[in-house]
């Protein structure tokens, strides 16, 4: 009997411990980034020998990574907007509804997902270029984006559907049994209800345009982003600069993760209270 | 869940599904259409000229070089579909049943990681793995081995990158469909008898399958397409199918070629996803009967 505890016991530490290890394994590469960004020497070698602001200064005495910074925020921003409203609309009619053609919707609407980035944007690029040709334009900022709605609107369609999936069409009902208009109904019912989802969806696709490199690689022509900037400075060789960069560039997701999670909570606690 | 038939005449289904299905065709599938057209094509002076000729597939299929690549790049996502299922179901399966209570937090670590910039996050696996990094000091003082370990620009390296950037999708899958799971069935299992370990490989393991096939076809598809971390971890040594299109790309400025090899690369994985359908299909209707 107690050895059958004690082997239940051997069984949960084994598992926790793996989940453990894992989120060690996630972290491995961030933390030794923050570390890294604090040292004093120019060459990188672990461990480091002293504790200075340097690699900051020096980031900012040559800020010529602010404009890859602005690009990559004015991306992130309309990315979000389009592959929020394009996923939430899609996600409804996803879940929500039948109709003609539904299946072949949800295969082109859904594939991206399944496509490396690389080729998804090598795809995209040779289109546009023909299209560029024909049309007189070159790859740019624009391209980059509209490969990053591509990309990240299946996500945010994902995100957003499982909201809808738990969504209790009874209120709705209920409204406009109580002579709500269709958009009354959308505004003060669907919406909200849906609202905890779609903000989670919003804060995946601003970080996950944020951070993407390869759709933008290949799209962005001459223009730089930030993955774009870093990657073609460590290609260069590793300077102390990039571990200073890379960790402001985690406060913002930081930010933007923890507040999204709060408003996400807020808004659950919210809808408990007004179904109760 | 109710749902509504509608009609193509409703304009509230319009309005939901033609943006994203115009946005899809234009940028989606327009452009592989375009990838299979530009590969019956031909270059001429690193310029495109529109002669439909078998000649670019004729030297895909003729060069044992790009099938050599191709055969690395297929192994390699292989392997790691193998250790990201191995790391990935044994934590889900913490997070299922052991780890309830911190579920929120834990799923916010994972995904802040996730989300986090893919260069800077392999920028940080070089000072981890190189000679004098975070690994090698580890190692070393925990008494274990002496020389210095060479991971940094070997298959190794690019490996370690590989399943860091995509062990997270099985790891989501596995866990949604272990959470699904109805605690009765186990149960039930216990009262007839069965020890702890029958009824994880009877009842757990079998109703696991769908996220675990879900989670090993999209590891698999993906890491078709790696790029960086061959090329920044493995030190481009041995380079991977992303490297050749790459190259004939902006190298070679031979589009036709690119477009051939993304195509191959395509098709591989679409005949792993349809091979699993298949494979997933069969198993649900044998569970059914």
């Amino acid at each position: 009997m107690i050895s059958e505890r004690l082997k239940d016991r051997f069984v949960d530490i084994l598992l926790v411990g793996a989940m453990a290890l894992l989120i060690l394994f996630f972290y491995v590469p961030i933390v030794t980034l923050v570390v890294f960004s604090f040292t004093d020497s120019r060459v990188l070698t672990f461990p480091i020998e002293g504790f200075s602001l340097e690699w900051y200064g020096e980031l900012f005495r040559k800020p010529d990574f602010l404009p890859a910074v602005a690009n990559s925020a004015i991306v992130a921003a309309i990315s979000m907007v389009f592959a929020t409203v394009l996923g939430s609309a899609g996600a409804v009619a996803w879940i929500r509804y039948r109709f003609r053609l539904q299946n072949a919707f949800r295969a082109i609407s859904f594939l991206p997902l399944l496509f490396p980035q690389l080729l998804l944007g090598v795809v995209m690029l040779l289109w546009f270029s023909v299209l560029g040709n024909w049309l007189g334009f070159s790859t740019g900022l624009a391209t980059v984006i509209i490969g990053h709605v591509v990309y990240i609107t299946p996500f945010a369609l994902v995100i957003v559907a499982v909201q809808v999936y738990g969504f209790d069409e009874t209120l709705e009902d209920a409204a406009r049994d109580a002579g709500a208009s269709g958009w009354e109904v959308f505004r003060e019912i669907t919406f909200p209800l849906l609202w905890p989802g779609i903000l989670s969806a919003a804060t995946f696709a601003f970080l996950l345009s944020w951070g993407n490199f390869y759709v933008s690689y290949s799209l962005a022509g001459t223009a730089r982003t930030l993955p774009i900037f870093v990657y073609s400075g460590i290609a260069v060789g590793s300077s102390p600069i990039y571990p200073a960069l890379a960790t402001l560039n985690f406060i913002p997701a930081l930010v933007l993760v923890f507040l999204a999670d709060f408003l996400r909570r807020r808004a659950l606690k919210r809808q408990k209270l007004a179904t109760a | 869940m109710r749902t509504d038939s509608k009609s193509w005449r409703d304009p509230v289904l319009v309005a939901t599904v033609a943006p994203l299905a115009i946005v899809m065709l234009l940028f989606f599938v327009i452009p592989l259409v375009m990838t299979a057209v530009l590969s019956f094509q031909t270059t001429q002076f690193y310029r495109l000229s529109w002669t439909w000729d078998l000649k670019i597939w004729t030297e895909v299929f003729s060069k044992p070089h790009y099938w050599t690549i191709m055969a690395r790049t297929v192994a390699m996502a292989l392997v790691c579909v193998v250790i990201c299922v191995l790391i990935a179901f044994p934590a889900a399966y913490a997070l299922a049943t052991r780890l309830r209570a911190y579920n929120a937090q834990i799923q916010i670590l994972i995904i802040f990681a996730f989300l986090t910039d893919a260069v800077l996050k392999t920028f940080g696996w070089i000072l981890v793995l190189d000679k004098s990094g975070v690994a090698n000091w580890l190692l070393a003082h925990l008494g274990l081995g002496p020389e210095a370990l060479n991971l940094l620009f070997t298959p190794t390296g690019t490996m370690i990158g590989m399943v860091y950037g995509l062990v997270v999708y099985p790891l989501f899958t596995i866990y949604l469909s272990l959470a699904r799971i109805d605690r009765d069935l186990v149960l039930a299992a216990y009262d007839s008898g069965a020890s702890r370990l029958r009824a994880f490989f009877e009842v757990t393991l079998p109703l696991s399958r769908p996220g675990l096939y879900c989670g090993a076809v999209l590891v698999f598809v993906l890491s078709l397409g790696a790029f960086l971390e061959p090329k920044v971890l493995g030190g481009g040594t041995a380079p991977l199918a992303s490297e050749l299109i790459r190259q004939s790309f902006e190298t070679r400025v031979n589009w036709p070629l690119g477009a051939a090899l993304t195509l191959v690369l395509i098709v591989i994985g679409a005949l792993s996803l349809a091979l699993s359908a298949a494979v997933l299909l069969r198993g649900s209707r044998r569970a059914a009967r």
